[in-house]
């Protein structure tokens, strides 16, 4: 399996605070992988440093085989596309406008409207609420809403930082199920981060699992979900 | 009696056209690169002069003049994106330092160049419009109505458009913005550059009524002030709604009071909204 999304030797620091030591890992293409761990273990930095939101000190990011600058917009133009961790919509804007953000640098206009469609059919409360302002969402609408934002720049590979975060159980079955539609029904690939490991490491074909800033473990999801350490440690049995 | 207050509701709505003209630059400044603007009024001192030049040296016809004016000046906000404010981006008090030292570099090449005196602008047409009882200058109706085309224009243009919306999307949020492709080494500049176009034009507009002289900027930023803390940073419909009322307000006190209680009514009602809203008549706590 060629893998879409590459990692090598990735090295953040923040000021004088190291958060990633030589993190390295790859996705594979049209799949789903799950990248777990605690509370500050650097997932959302991983993220941050591959939309060129943090520069890394060290390491590279290739998507399809290209690096990526570390500038924003840079991984955007190589195809990824990230929903931020606490959703970061634009609040003052409608629901439809922020989606149309996500589309900013998609000039096709028939392509824009497909996706459109799309979205709203995997999120048809957003299309309810296409004219109410983004901020006026519940979280589980929000969440759906930043997803949805980040589908329509098209990408190939679709980062999903915490979809879980502070949304109702219920909502997080459903978003999850979404999650492996859009997956397979667009043939993308997704990186999904969550501190919910057993919701991601369920839909998930590889796994990575990060502890202060290094890789501790990789394996396919359903190995991860069965190995004690990870059992013990992130799932709380 | 009914005559007058109808005058001054006239008179009052172009000033309120004229503080909302300026209220837009200011807050859109302050939005898109977090920077108090304190040199936003010199750029309508500059369209007032820039328009003075067109009609009476140039020759040219107003609106040819308000056009160039408009063109400049967002040559000009670029530019003055580029040298006063982009080393500060990321510092919002040295910003704000640089635009006060960049208002008086302005008023004072104004003042070498043309003079301390007010230089009268022509009177672009003549007579009156007669409504009833009800007798409104030509030059107030054209100067009302060119300022309220302008300022949905540019309704249309931050509402409607692509480069619009990423304005506003940009207000709320630079990284998402930045990472979803809007590139803010162009949105600056061009945020800024509209905004004082828009104040340029202002000036340019009321350079016939109220005249031109290097010291003219100083109320309408004052005022522009006024309106972004009284409609709610960030809030164009709060905007809009205190631009209009603070100029009725100043219109009509001064027609049945007197020109300094408009000033001191000005400030009680600031006082007041602010005490009961603190984030002003329709703005939301964040800014
Ligand atoms: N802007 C910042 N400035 C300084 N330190 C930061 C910054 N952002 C993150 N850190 C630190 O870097 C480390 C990794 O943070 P990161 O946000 O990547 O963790 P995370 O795995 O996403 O955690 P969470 O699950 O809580 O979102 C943490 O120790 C955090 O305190
Ligand atoms: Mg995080």
């Amino acid at each position: 399996m060629p893998s879409d999304l590459s990692i090598r030797e990735l090295t953040v620091n923040y000021g004088p605070v190291r958060a990633l030591h030589g993190v390295s890992f790859d996705v594979p293409e049209g799949q789903i992988a799950a990248l777990v761990g605690s509370n500050g273990a650097g997932k959302s930095t991983v993220l941050k440093a591959i939309c060129g939101l943090v520069e890394p000190v060290e390491g590279t990011i290739t998507v399809g085989g290209e690096a990526v600058a570390p500038k924003p917009g840079a991984a955007l133009r190589l195809g990824v596309a990230l929903s931020p961790e606490g959703r970061r919509l634009f609040g003052r804007l409608t629901v439809e406008e922020n989606l149309m953000m996500g589309a900013y640098t998609v000039s096709d206009r028939r392509a824009r409207r497909e996706m459109l469609e799309r979205v709203y059919g995997y999120f048809p409360r957003l299309q309810e609420r296409k004219r109410q302002a983004a901020g006026s969402l519940s979280g589980g609408e929000q969440q759906m809403c930043a997803i949805g934002r980040a589908l329509m720049a098209q990408p190939r590979v679709l980062l999903l930082d915490e979809p879980s975060l502070g949304i109702a159980p219920i909502i997080v079955a459903e978003l999850g199920r979404i999650i492996e539609q859009i997956s397979r029904g667009l043939g993308m690939t997704v990186l999904l981060v969550e501190q919910n490991a057993q919701m991601a490491l369920s839909l998930a074909a590889t796994g990575i699992v990060l502890e202060t800033g290094s890789v501790k473990l990789t394996g396919t999801g359903h190995e991860l979900l069965a190995s004690p350490e990870i059992r013990a440690a992130y799932l709380g049995h | 009696m009914s005559f007058l207050i109808a005058q001054s509701i006239i008179n009052g709505v172009i000033l309120g056209t004229l503080y909302l003209m300026m209220a837009i630059g200011f807050t859109l400044a302050f939005g898109v690169m977090r920077i108090v603007n304190f040199a936003h009024g010199e750029f309508y001192m500059i369209g007032a002069f820039l328009a003075l030049i067109g009609v009476n040296w140039l020759g040219l016809p107003f609106p040819l003049a308000l056009a160039l004016t408009a063109a400049l000046a967002i040559l000009l906000g670029a530019l003055v994106e580029r040298i006063v404010f982009r080393p500060f981006r990321a510092d919002e008090l040295s910003g704000m330092i640089a635009s006060l030292g960049l208002a008086m570099i302005l008023q004072h090449a104004a003042l070498i160049i043309f003079g301390p005196d007010p230089q009268s602008f022509p009177a672009l047409v003549s007579g009156v419009y007669r409504l009833g009882d009800l007798i409104v200058p030509q030059s107030r109706a054209l100067t009302l109505g060119v300022g309220v085309v302008i300022l949905l224009a540019f309704y249309v243009f931050l509402m409607h458009t692509r480069m619009g919306r990423a304005l506003r999307a940009l207000v709320q949020d630079q990284e998402v913005a930045a990472i979803y492709g809007v590139r803010l080494e162009i949105m600056y500049p061009l945020g800024l550059g509209l905004g004082v176009a828009l104040a340029a034009v202002a000036g340019g507009l009321m350079a016939p009524l109220f005249g031109v002289s290097p010291f003219i900027g100083a109320t309408p930023l004052l005022k522009a002030f006024i309106v972004v803390i009284l409609g709610g940073l960030g809030s164009i419909p709060g905007a809009a709604l205190a631009a209009i009322l603070l100029g009725l307000i100043e219109s009509l006190t001064s027609s049945f009071v007197s020109a300094s209680a408009a000033d001191i009514v000005t400030f009680a009602l600031v006082v007041v909204v602010l005490l009961i809203r603190p984030a002003g008549l329709l703005g939301r706590g964040e800014a």
